[in-house]
């Protein structure tokens, strides 16, 4: 069983976009909209890695963060900061986020950074485990 | 006070067994009379001799294992009760500074209830004016609220022992993406971030994520202590076989008299609810599970410089 | 009508000193604030006041500090001590430096206002005539 992503941003334009380029690599993603749908498909589904926006409107990414890593420990969240969310990005990271990727995005850093927390996610589970 | 006296070992019960000389120097007189009366005396009294003298030596032996062992058992019990004392010191000071914290934010709550319940008046129908102060007053209700949970959380953070997960990653590009994160509020507010990196460093083998925490600590207090014009110098390098990384700004500086204090959690030189003092000595802790160590060297007037050396 | 207590708030906080002067100017009392230990001494050079509410941990000069320095700069105030620092010792030494009081935040308003008023007719009971 390989990687599998929650994609959860507001623009849907991008997240289709991502959507094509994981899928073309053969990486199961979901995509979600919004914070409560992102919680609700979590707490149905298994994923290992979530790529979350900060700006979203409604629920906003620090909260969706924080949900995920209070009901989800494991699951690892690189978050998706903008020029204006810079600061969000910052306490992202310090609320135990794995990584950041600046937006515009860089797929290829973007996939890179989505391994790395899937191996992270498994050496934590194996150790669980053990 | 009786407790606070066990824990000083000067006070410590007399040790009451007998001196050693007698031991000591009997053996070994014993030892040399017996070699000497066995080469003058007839065989038979020289090998009584010797074995009384094997004995003495071996009992005198014993004996000064048995002390040694008493005594290493002793400092053992001393260590743990300096240990056990330094704990309860930590606690102690923890809790001072928890109940300071989460204090000053209660006090104004307090405040702000009084002053809305006396606008809202004995007929609970307050004026237009007031009506905007008891707004006021329940925003600000809101935001010592979200200080009180900030402190409380960052604290649950502080207390949880998640053993670290180790991967392998480049130093230089962990550190280099928090200086992309920072360096843009830094360009905003007038400061530099220089890059001095030693690209020869290999890869490290640490928890990744909680590394990243603890550079952009470290980069965004370097940011708030660092004046307009000014910068902040991000270096790595290797020192007695452990990486380095070093984060130098040019800032104020820290006073002597705090350098002791700044890794101490709620210790903070910011305004009252901008920081929870707790930053550093998160990271400290972090860096220590990792294995390495958090240091910091200033000299007042000409910015500070703190260190992480991990382990390679 | 007696005149009112003047009241010298300082505390670094600025919302605390803020809403507890909105609420003892409400109340009667002449509220001054004062976001430290410099700021109170500056105060007291323009004129007088009969209580002063004191904090402890403030950034720069600390309560302890500025107490001997306010008291010389206003000797008929009498020193009322708030503090959230849950050092007692700390308190209690103000105490023996010469502070009136010493009331722990949080504190009911109502309370920190009699607590004022009590020091206040202390003071005027032993006033030299």
């Amino acid at each position: 069983m390989g990687l599998r992503v929650l994609a959860v941003d507001d623009e849907t334009d991008f997240i289709e976009t991502l959507v094509k380029r994981f899928t073309y690599r053969q990486i199961p993603v979901t995509a979600a909209s919004n914070g409560p749908d992102a919680l609700a498909l979590l707490d149905r589904e298994p994923f290992d890695v979530v790529i979350l926006d900060m700006r979203m409107p409604g629920m906003d990414g620090l909260t969706v963060l924080q949900e995920i890593k209070k009901r989800h420990p494991l699951v690892e969240v690189i978050i998706l900061t903008g020029h204006a969310s810079v600061e969000a990005g910052m306490q992202g990271m310090s609320l135990g986020a794995y990584d950041y990727v600046l937006k515009p995005v860089d797929f290829g850093e973007l996939l890179e950074k989505a391994q790395k927390a899937y191996e992270r996610k498994k050496l934590h589970e194996s150790r669980d485990t053990s | 006070m009786s407790a606070r006296n066990s824990m000083n070992p000067a006070i410590l019960p007399e040790d009451h067994s007998p001196p050693l000389w007698p031991h000591t120097l009997l053996a070994p007189l014993m030892a040399g009379a017996a070699v000497l009366s066995a080469l003058a005396a007839p065989p038979l009294v020289g090998v009584v001799l010797a074995l009384f003298a094997g004995a003495v030596c071996i009992g005198s032996a014993l004996v000064l294992a048995r002390r040694v062992r008493r005594g290493e058992r002793k400092l053992h019990d001393l260590d743990l009760r300096l240990l056990q004392s330094q704990k309860l010191a930590a606690i102690g000071e923890l809790s001072s500074g928890i109940a300071h914290e989460i204090n000053n934010p209660l006090a104004i709550i307090t405040q702000e209830i009084d002053l809305a319940r006396e606008l809202f008046g004995p007929n609970g129908c307050p004026g237009e004016g007031d009506l905007a102060d008891i707004r006021d007053s329940l925003d600000q209700v809101g935001k010592q609220v979200a200080r009180c949970r900030q402190i409380t959380h960052k604290l649950l953070n502080f207390a949880r022992k998640m053993e670290p997960v180790i991967q392998e990653e480049s130093l230089e590009r962990v550190i280099e993406d928090m200086a992309l994160l920072v360096e843009r509020e830094a360009l905003g507010r007038g400061v530099a971030i220089v890059r001095d990196y030693d690209h020869s460093l290999p890869q490290v083998r640490t928890d990744v994520p909680l590394l990243r925490q603890v550079i952009l600590n470290l980069l965004t207090n370097a940011l708030q202590a660092t004046p307009q014009g000014g910068s902040i110098t991000l270096g790595t390098g290797r020192r007695d076989g452990q990486a380095i990384i070093e984060v130098r700004d040019t800032g104020c500086g820290i006073p002597p008299q705090n350098m002791a204090k700044i890794f101490d959690p709620f210790f903070t030189t910011k305004e009252p609810g901008k920081g929870t003092g707790l930053g550093l000595s998160v990271s400290h802790g972090i860096v220590a599970r990792l294995g390495g160590s958090l240091t910091a060297q200033s000299t007042p007037g000409q910015g500070a410089t703190f260190t992480v050396a991990l382990p390679l | 009508m007696a005149d009112p207590i003047r009241v010298l708030i300082v505390d670094d906080e600025e919302r605390f000193r803020d809403t507890l002067g909105k609420l003892l100017g409400r109340h009667g009392f002449t509220v001054r604030t004062a976001g430290g230990g410099n700021e109170a001494l500056a105060l007291l050079a323009d004129a007088p006041c009969d209580v002063i509410v004191l904090d402890v941990k403030m950034p720069g000069l600390s309560g302890q500090e500025a107490l001997p320095l306010l008291r010389a700069a206003c000797p008929e105030a009498e020193v009322l001590v708030l503090t959230g620092h849950a050092s007692v010792d700390i308190a209690s030494a103000m105490i023996t430096g010469g502070a009136a009081d010493y009331l722990l935040k949080p504190c009911p308003t109502d309370e920190l206002e009699g607590a004022i008023r009590a020091v206040y007719d202390r003071r005027q009971a032993t006033k030299p005539r």
